[in-house]
Order: structure tokens, then C-alpha cells, then sequence
């Protein structure tokens, strides 16, 4: 393999007002404010709701942070695979800043951590070539008055379902953060001498496998980067997306998703499975 | 290639034998922290088992299928009217027309036949995205690959095709180093591959194969897959006997490809996909895909616990 075209890291997000923090909506603070009060919401399922309060922890409400993002223009050669570094960016750093608000939103709960976030990216019709990047979850608190606050004293972020939380504690593994890593590439084209050349053969196409998997591999790359600056010891139930968006086929944003996860003791006493016959219909 | 797919006969893409993994996966796998694409149930009846996962791993493989360029030699046994050398050993059954001659359109000679210059094209692509796998996982010391995840998909509207390999690279505490270096796989994870091991199977080697026919319709067929007794005329229920039998072959015939890699080890948990793709006036292609876990017995079974009868309250 060859190198890579571009390894450039993603930048530190910049805030909507241009500060780091507390850049909350009014509505936001308002109703965060009278979530304090003891009220809580959630997303969290029943099942889930009684699994989170059996690991110990209490749900203080359902926090959010979204960004509207323009996503600039790159140009790529025709017929070279290249990163797209400034596309990149610009989905990470977009990422970044609903995560971010949305930890802000937790902050203002004094939560420990927040659990089942999703990511998601909108499109709408008024905003060509912008996107609406909204991370959503349950912010959390523990019982015993324990902070659960990852290595860089932030409230912990993950995607795992109450269940999957419950389950990760009872291995002696805390989760510090949804970590990710991204890479927008453009795919080559084949050029017409090079079609030719291996017409009517079964054959590898090197350049083809080289991209895509250099793409990926940056990606998760830098997902395991974010896990080290946590001082992480693994990264549990990572997924690799892949999507267009709205490049054409061509272009593809690789995106890896984890939970990174620190052991927290020596001894694990998992609860023995039972097998069970369903009695239902 | 049809052999188990780590042998390795799948080409690298630098076409040399191995470490041709590119330098952001070298970087990657340096990490001490380990990842895991397995769920967390999985993760925790990973650690019960003592398996400590270090890492993630994955392959990848671009193929370009020729068999349909004209002039190529992957052409043998195309056509039935080009009067081709078949393949020794492959499957073929010829069908002729019972009418004699009707006219120079009337279709008075059909075939199915195997096409392993698809086969081959697919092992390779199979073959070299799982050795690549293999070789992150080797890069680890990993003693084998949990909760494989295989992914054949086209690339863009490139008209090529991606073998994508994934799973997680994990050691076993104390365990020795696993059998000629090459790390063991197995689609399975959590309590599905726990139960498995229980039952004193141990997994050996995902192992695949794909087998594809080739139906050239002979007038009945042509008739049959219209829904008529031939010229319009409407016909009643009837079995499609060229295509029920390339259904049947392309289903022995992956199940013999898949045989020929268990070595005299077993198979559990097999999966079987069947794909059509029509072309025209009865003609289509069958392609069969069979995947599963090769596996090793190394102990009796233990005791099995008696399952607790249960009613959900959701």
C-alpha cells in the first residue's frame, strides 16, 4: 500500500456564538431549569428505565444539542482517491458542536453521564448544501453520590441502550465517552485505458480496495485517537457507516462510532445466563 | 481459488504475499486501547469466557468480474449454440426441443451449466478480503476472530464489487498460540459461540462458497416461465423442470464447495442465500451463496442446565 493522501486531523469545533460554552438557548435553560426541580424525561424505554436505576444511576432528563452546519465545497480530481480533508472537517466539527451542546445541556443538570445518544444528520429543502447535526440522549446521575465524570471531568456520553449500560457495569467497565472518528474520500473513476486494460478479466482492482480501505481505516483511526486522549482501555460495539449524503456515489463519508470504556476493578462476577422456554404464544 | 479462505490465495493488493496493510491500519493497530465491534452482551460473554478482545479488524477487496467481456477465455461454456468447451467437472445438463424444427427463433437447445469463472472470481475476492483480516488479527497475536461479519456490496456505480470483512481480534488468557500462526474465526459471538463451546465445538474457520448456473432456456422453459402451453395458449399447472433442477444443483453444488473446505471438520450454523437475476425468454442465472462455522470437536457435551419456563410480561 501506498501513502495515504491526506491524514490531516480534524480541528477542535468552534461554538455557534464563537465561545466554548453555555451558548444554550433561552427555551433550553428555561426548561432545563425546571427539570432541576425533580421532574425528569427520558427516552428511555420502561425496560430500560428499570435497568438504569438497578445499575444505580437516577435519569434527570432528556438533553439535546443540535447544529445547522454549511457544508463547503471540495474539488476532487476525476480520477484520483483522495481525502476530502476540508469535508471531513466540516462533519466532524459538526458532530462535535451538538455533542457538545448537548453535554452543556447535561452540565446544567449536574448529570454524571448520559446514556442511549444518537446522532443524526437532517437535510432540508431550504438550505442547500447545509445540515442539521442533532445529538439527543437521558442524562444521568448516580444514587451513591459517586462521580462517574470522564477523564477530562466532562459528563460520560454513550450510545448504549439502558440495557447494554446495565450490563457493561456489571463487567467492571464505566463508559467515558461516545467517541468518533470520520473520513470523507472520493472514490476514483476508472479511466477508459485502465477499463480496457482488464476487460473480460476477473481481477482485484488494487486503487479500489486501497481507497476504501485506507478511508475506513482513517476513520477508525481516529476514533481510537479520541478513546486515547481519554486515557480509554477499549472501545465496545463500534459501528462503521457509510453514506453518500448529497456528493453523489462517488463520494462517501466513512464514519466509525464506539463507546470508549475504562475498567474500573479486577473482579467481575457476571450474573450466569439461565435458559429459558418461552411460554408465550 | 475454493479452498478455506485463510489459505491465502486470495492476491494481496500490492500482489505480494502479505503486510500489505496500509499505513493508517499499522497506526491504528499500534493503539493499546482495544476496540470491538461486538454489542456489550457480546462483550460480556466475551470476557466471561476469557477472551480479552484487542481489536477490531477488518478486510477489504475490490474485484471487477469479467466473465461477460467478449473474447475473454472466461467465455468457455457461455453459450450452448457456441458449442464451448465446458469445464471438466462442472455441472451441465443439456435440454432439447421435442418439436423439431419450427423456425430459426424457436429455441431447440437449452442448458444449465455451472459457471466456476464466477465461483473463482468470488473465492478470490472472499479469499484475499478474509486473509487480510487475518493478517491484522495476526498483527495483534491474536489467538482468532469473533462475531465475523461479511459484506459482498457494489462500489458506487463503479460495476465492481467489495468484499468487506469484519470482526474482533481476541486472545485467549493463558491460551497457546493458535495452530500454524494462522488466527482461528467464526461468525459467532456471545452466548451463541459460549453455547458452542460448551457443547465442545471449537470454532476452526468461517468458511463460504458461492455456485452459480447458468439456465439457457429451451422452448418449453421459455413457454413454462410465460405461463403458457407455447404460441399464447394458456396452460395449466406444471413443473418447471429446467430451472426446479438449476435451483437444485446451484444448492448441491455450494454445499459440495463448502465440503471441500471443512476438511472433515463440521459445519454448524449455516446460512443459505439464493439470488435470480431473469435475463430474457426464461434465460437467468442462479447464484447460491452457503456460509458457515467450520468446527472442531474437542470434548463431550457438557450438562446440559433444563431451561426455566418463561411467560413475558411485555
Amino acid at each position: 500500500m501506498t501513502e495515504q493522501t491526506a491524514q490531516s486531523e480534524p480541528q477542535p469545533p468552534q461554538s455557534a456564538t464563537g465561545g466554548g460554552a453555555h451558548d444554550l438557548p433561552k427555551d433550553a435553560a428555561h426548561r432545563l431549569e425546571e427539570l432541576e426541580h425533580g421532574l425528569f424525561t427520558s427516552d428511555l424505554s420502561v425496560n430500560e428505565f428499570l435497568l438504569v436505576k438497578e445499575a444505580g444511576f437516577h435519569p434527570l432528563g432528556f438533553v439535546m444539542g443540535s447544529s445547522i452546519y454549511h457544508i463547503g465545497i471540495q474539488t476532487r480530481k476525476w480520477g484520483e482517491s483522495q481525502e476530502l480533508a476540508k469535508l471531513t472537517e466540516a462533519m466532524y466539527t459538526a458532530r462535535e458542536l451538538a455533542m457538545n451542546r448537548m453535554e452543556e445541556e447535561a452540565e446544567e443538570l449536574g448529570a454524571d453521564g448520559v446514556v442511549g445518544v444518537r446522532l443524526d444528520v437532517n437535510y432540508y429543502e431550504w438550505g442547500n448544501d447545509s445540515a442539521e447535526f442533532i445529538a439527543f440522549g437521558t442524562a444521568v446521575k448516580a444514587e451513591d453520590g459517586t462521580s462517574y465524570r470522564n477523564a477530562l471531568g466532562k459528563p460520560f456520553t454513550s450510545d448504549l441502550s439502558g440495557q447494554d449500560f446495565w450490563t457493561l457495569m456489571q463487567t467492571g467497565h464505566v463508559p467515558q465517552a461516545l467517541v468518533m472518528g470520520t473520513c470523507v474520500f472520493h472514490i476514483a473513476h476508472r479511466k477508459l485505458t485502465q477499463a480496457l486494460g482488464s476487460m473480460g478479466q476477473n481481477v482485484e482492482l488494487p486503487n479500489f480496495t486501497q481507497a476504501l480501505y485506507e478511508a475506513r481505516e482513517l476513520a477508525m483511526t481516529r476514533m481510537q485517537d479520541e478513546a486515547g486522549r481519554l486515557n480509554a482501555s477499549g472501545i465496545v460495539g463500534v459501528r462503521l457507516e457509510e453514506k453518500s449524503h448529497q456528493w453523489g456515489s462517488h463520494t462517501i463519508e466513512f464514519l466509525a462510532l464506539g463507546t470508549a470504556v475504562t475498567k474500573t476493578s479486577g473482579e467481575v462476577t457476571l450474573p450466569k445466563p439461565t435458559t429459558i422456554i418461552s411460554l408465550d404464544n | 481459488m475454493r479452498g478455506e479462505p485463510g489459505s491465502g490465495a486470495g492476491a494481496t493488493t500490492g500482489g505480494g504475499a502479505a503486510s500489505d496493510l496500509p499505513e493508517a491500519a499499522v497506526r491504528r493497530l499500534e493503539s493499546t486501547a482495544f476496540s470491538s465491534g461486538l454489542t456489550v452482551p457480546d462483550f460480556a460473554a466475551c470476557l466471561d469466557m476469557g477472551l480479552q478482545p484487542v481489536a477490531l479488524v477488518q478486510g477489504f477487496c475490490v474485484m471487477q468480474w469479467g466473465w461477460y467481456g467478449p473474447g475473454s477465455g472466461y467465455m468457455r461454456g457461455m453459450s450452448p449454440y457456441s458449442g464451448g468447451e465446458q469445464t471438466p467437472g462442472a455441472y451441465s445438463e443439456i435440454y432439447r426441443c421435442p418439436h423439431g424444427y419450427v423456425s430459426n427463433e424457436h429455441r431447440m437447445w437449452g442448458q444449465n451449466l455451472e459457471q466456476p469463472w464466477v465461483e473463482g472470481a468470488w473465492a478470490q475476492g472472499y479469499g484475499a478480503a478474509y486473509s487480510r483480516m487475518l493478517e491484522e488479527a495476526g498483527t495483534h497475536g491474536a489467538h482468532g476472530v469473533i462475531g465475523v461479519v461479511d459484506r459482498v456490496s457494489n462500489v458506487a456505480d463503479t460495476g465492481t464489487t467489495e468484499f468487506h470483512f469484519l470482526g474482533t481480534a481476541v486472545t485467549v488468557e493463558g491460551g497457546p498460540p493458535p495452530a500454524g500462526g494462522v488466527p482461528w474465526s467464526t461468525y459467532l459471538a456471545g452466548q451463541r459461540l459460549t453455547k458452542s463451546i460448551e457443547a465442545g465445538f471449537m470454532p476452526v474457520a468461517v468458511v463460504a462458497a458461492l455456485a452459480s448456473v447458468r439456465v439457457w432456456a429451451y422452448c418449453m422453459t421459455e413457454y413454462y416461465m410465460e405461463g403458457t402451453m407455447g404460441w399464447g395458449v394458456p396452460g395449466e399447472p406444471r413443473l418447471v423442470e429446467q430451472v426446479s433442477k438449476a435451483h437444485m444443483a446451484v444448492r448441491q453444488l455450494a454445499r459440495k464447495h463448502v465440503r471441500q473446505q471443512l476438511a472433515g471438520d463440521e459445519l454448524h450454523g449455516a446460512t443459505i442465500d439464493v439470488v435470480t437475476r431473469e435475463l430474457s425468454q426464461g434465460d437467468e442465472v442462479v447464484d447460491c451463496t452457503l456460509r458457515g462455522n467450520r468446527v472442531r470437536r474437542f470434548k463431550d457435551f457438557d450438562q446440559v442446565v433444563l431451561p426455566r419456563p418463561t411467560v413475558r410480561l411485555a
